[in-house]
């Protein structure tokens, strides 16, 4: 790790490269400021905000793609391929197989078993990432900024080199905790930290929990001359199944639409009936 | 338009995936209910749009029954012709829906056509695509 000096010190050659050439720095980014002692310190620690000055003007690498666009999960090959129950699929624990085995009895009575999602629970990771609704991704040096257009959901990928959160005080969450690095042309994203309660990994059909051990290991490519982003997902819960759950999913550039605000408002269920109906079971 | 109770027809129909908040599991896809009534309300927002739609009770005409009608978000239904004013209280409509498997007076919206024959669909969600365009 870099000491605060040495910090200082590009810092400064960076601000005078730009005078030297007579550059500006682009409008995106903000004038760089030479970090304070404390700022210095506070980015080799990790704990410098990912939109300070300081932080957004370190020097790093170039990175091999930016994945900043509107993204909607490609469905074009197969209309399931939004889905994470699709095979392969590991072995599941005692708890799960119990989970799985009870949303199928129902669904074949033609009811929905326990859908959180449909009572205004947040997604979460992973399967935020593949409902139907575009994702605005922005992309800054330090994290990317994802929302999605479901609920709005906010996901962040650090990129600043901080570390993961110490377990006894991270906030779990839905989406966890994600800390990117960039590993030749693939960005390498690491999430743990999930919130365990009303978390499944999938929706209409098998019910299989998400726990608070769930851990994901993402590796992001753009293929397709950047028409599309291919995230492949390696998902381990020992909680839920046995080894490592795989799947590759992409999504389509979209140039032509923005996300909206969408809220699950208190009163949406009361008109949107299914959601209360007698299809529903929750026990 | 016909003055007719609403109806149950056995189809099937192989719908694309709609954008919903929620499972579309308690959907029956192979059942179609034909619903010719008034407006009750309409509603023009995320993550759903939905009608309300009233119609003669099937046993007792005197009586009117509230259908639930939910819809796709507005980004694909502006894209299928739409518009926030489209229908407003008391038009009357014909609404083909998918029902709740339960029975109840709910289901997920097929087709509507208006006093003036206009028939609207919704547009499948499939964003980066040409089908979206």
């Amino acid at each position: 790790m870099k000491s605060p000096m040495t910090i200082r010190v590009a810092a400064v050659a960076a601000a005078l490269s730009f005078a030297a050439a007579g550059c500006t720095p682009a409008p995106s980014q903000p004038a760089p400021a030479a970090a304070t002692q404390a700022e210095a310190d506070a980015i080799a620690a990790g704990t410098l905000s990912a939109l300070a000055p300081a932080n957004l003007n370190k020097a790093r690498p170039a990175p091999p793609f930016d994945v900043t666009s509107n993204w909607f999960i490609d469905v074009s090959q197969d209309p399931k391929a939004w889905h994470f129950y699709l095979p392969p699929y590991p072995k599941l624990t005692a708890a799960a197989q119990k989970e799985y085995d009870t949303s199928m009895k129902y669904d074949g009575e033609g009811k929905v078993y326990k859908d959180d999602i449909g009572q205004c629970w947040p997604a979460g990771l992973p399967l935020i990432m593949t409902r139907y609704w575009p994702m605005a991704m922005i992309q800054k040096p330090t994290a990317i900024y994802m929302i999605s257009g479901f609920m709005n959901s906010v996901r962040i990928i650090y990129l600043d080199g901080r570390k993961h959160t110490d377990p006894d005080v991270i906030v779990r969450t839905y989406n966890g905790e994600s800390i990117g690095t960039w590993q030749g042309n693939e960005l390498v994203v690491d999430t743990v930290g999930f919130r365990g309660d009303h978390h499944w990994m999938d929706q209409d059909g098998p019910a299989i929990p998400a726990g608070e051990k769930l851990h994901i290991v993402e590796r992001f490519r753009m293929v397709n001359d950047g028409k599309q982003l291919e995230i492949e997902f390696t998902m381990t819960d020992p909680d839920n199944w046995e080894g490592e759950w795989k799947s590759t999913k992409r999504f389509n550039r979209v140039v032509d639409v923005d996300i909206q605000e969408v809220s699950c408002l208190p009163d949406l269920n009361q008109h949107i009936k299914s959601t209360t109906s007698k299809t529903q079971v929750f026990q | 338009m016909r003055k007719v109770l609403w109806s149950v027809v056995m189809a099937v129909a192989l719908v694309a995936p709609a954008l919903a908040h929620h499972s579309p599991a308690a959907f029956d896809r192979t059942k179609k209910v034909t619903l010719v009534g008034t407006v009750k309300e309409f509603r023009w927002q995320n993550p759903h749009t939905w009608i309300e739609v009233e119609v003669p009770d099937e046993k007792d005409k005197s009586k009117l029954v509230v259908w639930g009608v939910e819809l796709t978000s507005p980004t694909y239904l502006i894209r299928a012709g739409w518009k926030s004013n489209i229908i407003k209280p008391g038009d009357k409509v014909l609404v083909v829906v998918n029902p709740v498997r339960s029975g109840e007076p709910s289901g997920i919206f097929v087709s509507m056509t208006l006093a003036d024959g206009r028939e609207l669909l919704e547009r499948p969600a499939r964003l980066g695509t040409p089908e979206s365009k």
